[in-house]
């Protein structure tokens, strides 16, 4: 590819951003930015200028009025993550006070008190066992003067604490004094675990989900890939997006391309052991390869040109730190590029495994605090360039040390603004091998490796939130390039075009600078869609809603030739693991004669997807069918009681034979007088009221709490019995606070190191699903199963090769042992003592269980923070989780 | 309530400027527009102190609306600059600036440099050093214009002077438009920055009137001024001055060496091997070697079929006279393990046997000699040349079967 022959003028700064600023709402408009002589020169009369910004570009038209889901929702209700107003303090009191305030006040006291609600055992199980004589939560009032003395009225407590709530955010409250007593008293001894040790706890888990709710780079770069039909082959490609509760299936679903695209016979289905971040993919020599990063651990996938060929995995690595970058290389087969949190870049060959390009916890350019890393390849196969939030350097990957230059930086070189920080940087080589796109919170970059750190475009593209995702499509010679910017929060898309050069006639047919051409063009977002859906029910909308609204976690396209006319095939992933597309077709670039029709707004209710055009049979588009369906679906999930928060429950016909179970054979004396008193009261009309005690009342559930450890009562009891109970009751509460503390802290410690072990042998092991029937998008096809139903084929992988920070599949243990192994109990933050117990209680179980606790073996798998949705019983959803 | 109404009267306006980006980035010009006629009543009370006021607001809007409106003329457009330009005293220049650039790209020269002068002639108080540099911009363009006016009768001039009679008019005014526009386009290019058109003229004004060293002293301050970015093409532009002034091989070498180190796969590489191959020194060819397997290892390169064939020669050469074969060998070691997955792939072999048999011609060559006649690559393009009896392919064989023992003391 040939150097421009002249380049648009800039100014050449040095230094740190000379421009302040901030988020300027419509930057980007009425520029043309710079202006250089294009088409002209000697053999015409006059100069002919082209602008850098500005000219025409193609022009792209949506083809309906919104995105159509191209997936059913799965199984199961999704759980969204907190939303702001979860974790933040609410009361006008606060607002008033902080209106002067910029940042936010976290609502400490109520996650505190959700936790000891929520986990009850936890926070006080050993006292509230001793004490619970002492406490009395009756109505009446204590009579006899001897347990006066040594028990209490809870219910007066329970009401002084009503109160309290009643007039929360009064400034003139006083905390009851009964209240202050007893908290007083207490404070010191009555938890389980050392309450400024939970706040610690608490509280630095709040800040971060509070940080990632401001920003959460753990999605840059998309978990969403499009692997295309190979050339001139037919118009199946393969989609390869994330699903399951917790995000952590890995789906290849072939796509046909028709007029809303299709899905095609079952994915082929992997399970992970944690979340999937980003999915990312490269064609090399014909082969597709497919990276997949969750937290710590990232795999890579090869998929065959041809279709139908089942994806095969090649390798797994597993890291310390959370991994934040995951590419993979446009040139060589089987090359990825890895990036940590703690600044180390690593270049990862399937064949020799990894080495480690660069370690620097240290930003390069100037002092920032986000441990984001990134990297990406570049036109030279064994050059990368890795960035931070400070700029991008690129690395000799044959002498990292000694060879490397700076790509970009954000300082005045550029152009940029005080605060900008590089949100995603891409390498462009499928459009023009030496180009590069950075991506900051304001403004887009291309760059050019052969003139580093002066952008040969620049574009503020006013985005609302950082875009973190980008896709690329390529056009052909004469055509422009078309990119897509993605965000995650507000879902926003954005197509831009450029031009990587025009031909200037003046130089001699030689190449001109990089233009944007066309103006930006916004797309469907997801939630968009909500208001061409017909009138829903008022909690059936919020449902949706909540659902529509969900971040998007990635962004891909394809575009479509089909002879003159050429159409464009957006798909977007949200967080709920929905997957919507839009298409987008060209238009002749001619100056629009009439409004186009979007221009008139529409009513809810009342979308052009639902109105019934004349052609189609049914009476309504395909579009339209498309949603109907998905929606019924969408209904049947939410309806559904989430399965984990059934109470445990025993079958009993297996403890009893069906003689013991039956009664005698006549109608008891009881139910006799049952039956002959509704007879009566009916004919009465009266009503039954519950004057007797009644002997039908249902029996208590049966729990399933493992019953065999020695708990704080009975080991009081048996040392009572020894006679060394006083003993006891010296360990268990002048165990010192320090010395319990101290303890605590190594255990939790311990849990955190372990989040990141805590990928389990039985991890990775892949299972693929082969169904010949058709699926349910289809619009023939029969209803079936969403894809989480249980995998009919279970496959295990490829036997562990490679150098040793190189993991490959294990595939040695089955997941029931992986279940009881102590690594794992810890992780679940089991007690030592009490693992033993649950193993043996597991292990009668494993035997025949009539009803396995199932949530346990897909919390296995999960290390991410999601694996706590699966766990205890939670019966309300809108409240945070914090990771207990 | 005074405050209340301000903050009414800040969240309409807020609401209205969403609605307006709303309409922009749908191509809606003429909802855009009907609300932008809302909007500017937000100038009546500006209280922002925000990065971009309303007046700028207006500015960028107004002119994106007006660009692609389909009812909107040229005239609209210069009417609506007009008001801007009075609406902010900050943006001026700005203001100026971009009007000029769009006049330029409909074409209307004169009526951009009529714009030009008058800004150039603005003043307003102490001058920030945005409005300092947006000032020399506007200086500088309009010595490019004055260049092209001075381009224009330097033609007619050339023309008469054919024809045999000389007018002594046209000539002063072209040595006008030249003073002028040699006076500011030497501003422009003393300060940090990419001056690609600026220096070109400038440099073509000087050589015209045989200022050579002049011309020389910009040329090498534009390429070798550390303050400026490492900008390909200042190298490219010397490197071209040189050659027209016909200086030596040595100095042309010397200037497409600083080329070579900073872009290693500018296209002027090729140029630069050719060079080398020819010369007699025993370094420079090793140069020229190095300079050709630097430039393929990028993926620009991949298909360059002229690459290869220098590539393919100078290999040969080496080949045949059995003498260098170490400068290969030590450029294959930092490439060996990569270069076959990454040039002599079989799916490779196969495109480019499809897509381009002379490429693919030299890449067996190169791949036979490199890898031994067991290659895939090699392999695989001999053998269908062979099929389909193409005598360069029968050839390419016999040598490379011939050599064979070559490939094992490169890789040794």
């Amino acid at each position: 590819m040939e150097f421009p022959a002249a380049l648009f003028p800039s100014y050449f700064g040095a230094g740190p951003p000379q421009e302040e600023g901030g988020p300027a709402p419509v930057a980007g408009w009425g520029e043309h930015g710079q202006v250089l002589e294009g088409g002209s020169g000697r053999r015409q009369v006059q100069p002919a200028f082209v602008p850098r910004r500005g000219a025409m570009g193609e022009r792209w038209e949506a083809a309906d009025a919104a995105a159509v889901p191209v997936l059913l929702p799965s199984a199961g209700c999704w759980i969204p993550s907190p939303a702001p107003q979860d974790i933040l303090y609410r009361s006008g009191l606060c607002r008033k006070l902080r209106a002067g305030k910029s940042g936010a006040t976290l609502d400490f006291a109520r996650q505190l008190g959700h936790f000891f609600v929520d986990h009850p055992e936890d926070a006080f199980g050993s006292l509230g066992c001793l004490l619970h004589k002492n406490f009395y939560l009756g109505n009446s009032k204590l009579k006899v003067i001897v347990t006066r003395n040594s028990t209490i009225r809870m219910t007066a407590l329970v009401e002084d604490i009503d109160r309290l709530e009643a007039r929360r955010g009064c400034p003139r409250q006083h905390l009851a004094s009964r209240l202050r007593w007893f908290s007083h008293l207490c404070r010191d001894w009555l938890f389980e675990v050392p309450l400024g040790l939970l706040a610690d706890c608490l509280h630095e888990e709040l800040t971060q989900q509070w940080s990632n709710l401001l920003f959460d780079d753990s999605l840059t770069g998309g978990a969403l890939a499009w692997l295309p039909p190979e050339d001139g082959g037919t118009s199946v490609g393969c989609l390869v997006h994330p699903g399951g509760q917790a995000m952590n299936q890995l789906y290849f679903q072939d796509v046909v391309l028709e007029e809303l695209p299709r899905t095609q016979g079952s994915p082929a289905q992997f399970e992970l052991s944690g979340r999937i971040q980003q999915v990312a993919a490269a064609r090399v020599d014909g082969q597709d390869f497919v990276g997949v990063r969750s937290d710590y651990h990232c795999g890579v996938w090869r998929v065959l040109g041809k279709r139908g060929a089942a994806p095969t995995p090649l390798q797994v690595i597993r890291t310390d730190v959370p991994a934040s970058c995951l590419t993979v290389s446009p040139h060589l087969p089987g090359e990825l590029s890895v990036c940590t949190q703690s600044g180390t870049v690593y270049l990862w060959s399937v064949e020799t495994g990894l080495q480690q390009l660069r370690h620097d916890p240290q930003t390069m350019f100037f002092r920032d605090h986000s441990p984001w890393r990134w990297s990406d390849f570049t036109a030279h196969p064994r050059v990368l360039s890795c960035a931070d939030r400070t700029g991008l350097q690129c690395l000799d990957a044959r002498a990292p040390k000694r060879c490397h230059f700076d790509l970009f930086k954000v300082g005045d070189e550029a152009g940029c603004q005080q605060g900008e920080r590089v949100v995603l940087p891409m390498y462009l080589g499928r459009a023009h091998p030496s180009q590069y796109l950075v991506t900051t919170q304001f403004s887009m970059y291309v760059l050019d490796e052969r003139l580093p750190l002066v952008p040969v475009l620049k574009w503020a593209h006013m985005m609302k939130a950082p875009p973190l995702f980008a896709h690329l499509m390529p056009g052909k010679p004469g055509t422009s390039h078309k990119v897509l910017l993605g965000a995650s929060r507000t879902q926003e898309l954005l197509l831009l075009q450029y031009w990587d050069s025009f031909w200037g006639v003046s130089s001699g047919g030689s190449q001109s600078a990089c233009q944007l051409v066309g103006t930006p063009q916004k797309l469907h977002s997801i939630a968009e869609c909500l208001q061409h859906l017909p009138t829903q029910l008022p909690h059936r909308h919020h449902l949706l809603q909540q659902r529509l609204a969900a971040p998007a976690a990635g962004l891909t396209a394809t575009l479509q030739e089909d002879g003159s006319h050429k159409s464009m095939l957006i798909f977007q992933l949200s967080e709920a693991g929905d997957v919507f597309c839009q298409r987008l077709t060209n238009k002749a670039a001619q100056p629009p004669a009439t409004p186009s029709r979007d221009e008139a707004t529409t009513a809810p209710g009342s979308s052009p997807l639902f109105e019934a055009p004349a052609s189609s049979p049914q009476g309504l588009g395909a579009a339209a069918l498309r949603y109907r369906r998905w929606l019924r679906v969408f209904s049947r999930a939410c309806r559904e009681p989430p399965r984990h928060t059934w109470p445990p429950s025993l079958s009993q016909r297996r403890l009893f034979t069906r003689r013991d179970l039956e009664g005698p054979a006549g109608p008891s004396s009881l139910q006799r007088q049952m039956r002959q008193q509704l007879r009566q009261t009916m004919e009465e009309g009266g009503r039954i009221q519950h004057r007797e005690p009644l002997a039908l009342q249902p029996p208590p559930l049966p729990t399933l709490e493992p019953t065999g450890g020695p708990d704080p009562l009975s080991a009081r009891l048996t040392a009572a019995w020894a006679g060394d109970w006083e003993q006891w009751w010296e360990e268990r509460t002048s165990f010192s606070v320090a010395q319990r503390q101290r303890a605590l802290r190594e255990r939790r410690r311990r849990q955190k190191r372990a989040q990141g072990r805590c990928s389990l042998s039985a991890s990775f092991t892949s299972s693929l699903t082969y169904q010949s029937e058709l699926s349910e998008l289809s619009d023939t096809g029969p209803l079936l199963l969403p894809p989480s139903c249980p995998p009919i084929l279970s496959q295990e992988s490829s036997p562990p090769t490679g150098s040793p920070p190189v993991h490959s599949f294990a595939t040695s243990a089955a997941p029931n042992e992986a279940l009881l192994s102590s690594q794992s109990l810890c992780c679940h933050g089991i007690p030592k003592e009490r693992q033993k117990t649950l193993r043996d209680y597991l292990s009668v179980w494993a035997e025949g269980p009539p009803e396995p606790p199932g949530c346990q073996a897909s919390q296995l798998c999960i290390p991410s923070s999601q694996s706590q949705l699966s766990s205890a019983s939670q019966p309300r959803h809108k409240r945070p989780r914090m990771g207990f | 309530s005074s405050s209340e109404h301000k903050l009414n009267f800040k969240k309409s306006k807020e609401a209205c400027l969403s609605y307006i980006q709303d309409a922009l980035l749908q191509k809606q010009w003429k909802r855009a527009a009907e609300f932008l006629t809302c909007y500017v009543e937000s100038l009546e009370k500006d209280y922002s102190r925000e990065h971009i006021g309303p007046s700028e607001m207006i500015w960028r809007i107004g002119t994106e609306i007006l660009c692609h409106h389909s009812q909107s003329s040229m005239k609209e457009f210069n009417c609506f600059m007009e008001q801007m330009k009075t609406l902010g005293v900050k943006r001026y220049l700005k203001v100026c600036l971009e009007h000029v650039f769009h006049l330029l790209c409909n074409g209307q020269i004169d009526e951009a440099y009529q714009n030009l002068s008058l800004a150039e002639s603005w003043r307003f108080g102490e001058q920030t050093a945005i409005q300092d540099k947006e000032m020399k911009l506007i200086q500088a363009y309009r010595g490019l214009l004055d260049y092209y006016s001075w381009f224009k009768q330097k033609n007619i001039l050339l023309e008469h002077s054919e024809d045999g009679f000389s007018d002594l008019a046209v000539e002063q005014e072209m040595h006008g438009y030249f003073r002028k526009a040699a006076v500011n386009l030497k501003e422009i290019i003393k300060i940090p920055g990419v001056w690609d058109i600026f220096v070109k003229c400038y440099v073509d004004l000087l050589e015209f009137y045989g200022d050579h060293n002049e011309a020389r002293k910009v040329l090498n301050e534009y390429a070798y001024n550390s303050k400026f970015p490492a900008n390909p093409n200042a190298h490219v532009y010397l490197y071209q001055f040189l050659k027209r002034q016909g200086e030596s091989k040595k100095s042309l070498i010397s200037a497409l060496k600083i080329l070579h180190d900073i872009v290693p796969s500018h296209e002027l590489m090729i140029d630069f091997n050719t060079m080398l191959q020819k010369s007699k020194k025993r370094k420079k060819r090793r140069l020229g070697l190095e300079v050709i397997f630097a430039a393929l290892d990028y993926a620009g390169w991949k298909e360059n079929a002229k690459a290869w064939s220098c590539l393919a020669r100078q290999v040969k050469q080496i080949v045949i006279s059995e003498k260098h074969l170490d400068w290969i060998k030590q450029e294959w070691s930092s490439r060996k393990d990569w270069w076959p997955a990454f040039h002599f792939s079989r799916y490779l072999a196969k495109r480019n046997w499809q897509e381009n048999k002379s490429l693919s011609y030299e890449k067996a060559l190169v791949a036979g000699i490199l890898l031994g006649k067991g290659c895939k690559y090699f392999k695989y393009v001999s053998h269908r040349g062979c099929k389909a009896q193409l005598e360069r392919f029968q050839m390419l064989k016999k040598f490379v079967n011939r050599h064979n023992p070559v490939y094992l003391r490169i890789s040794g």
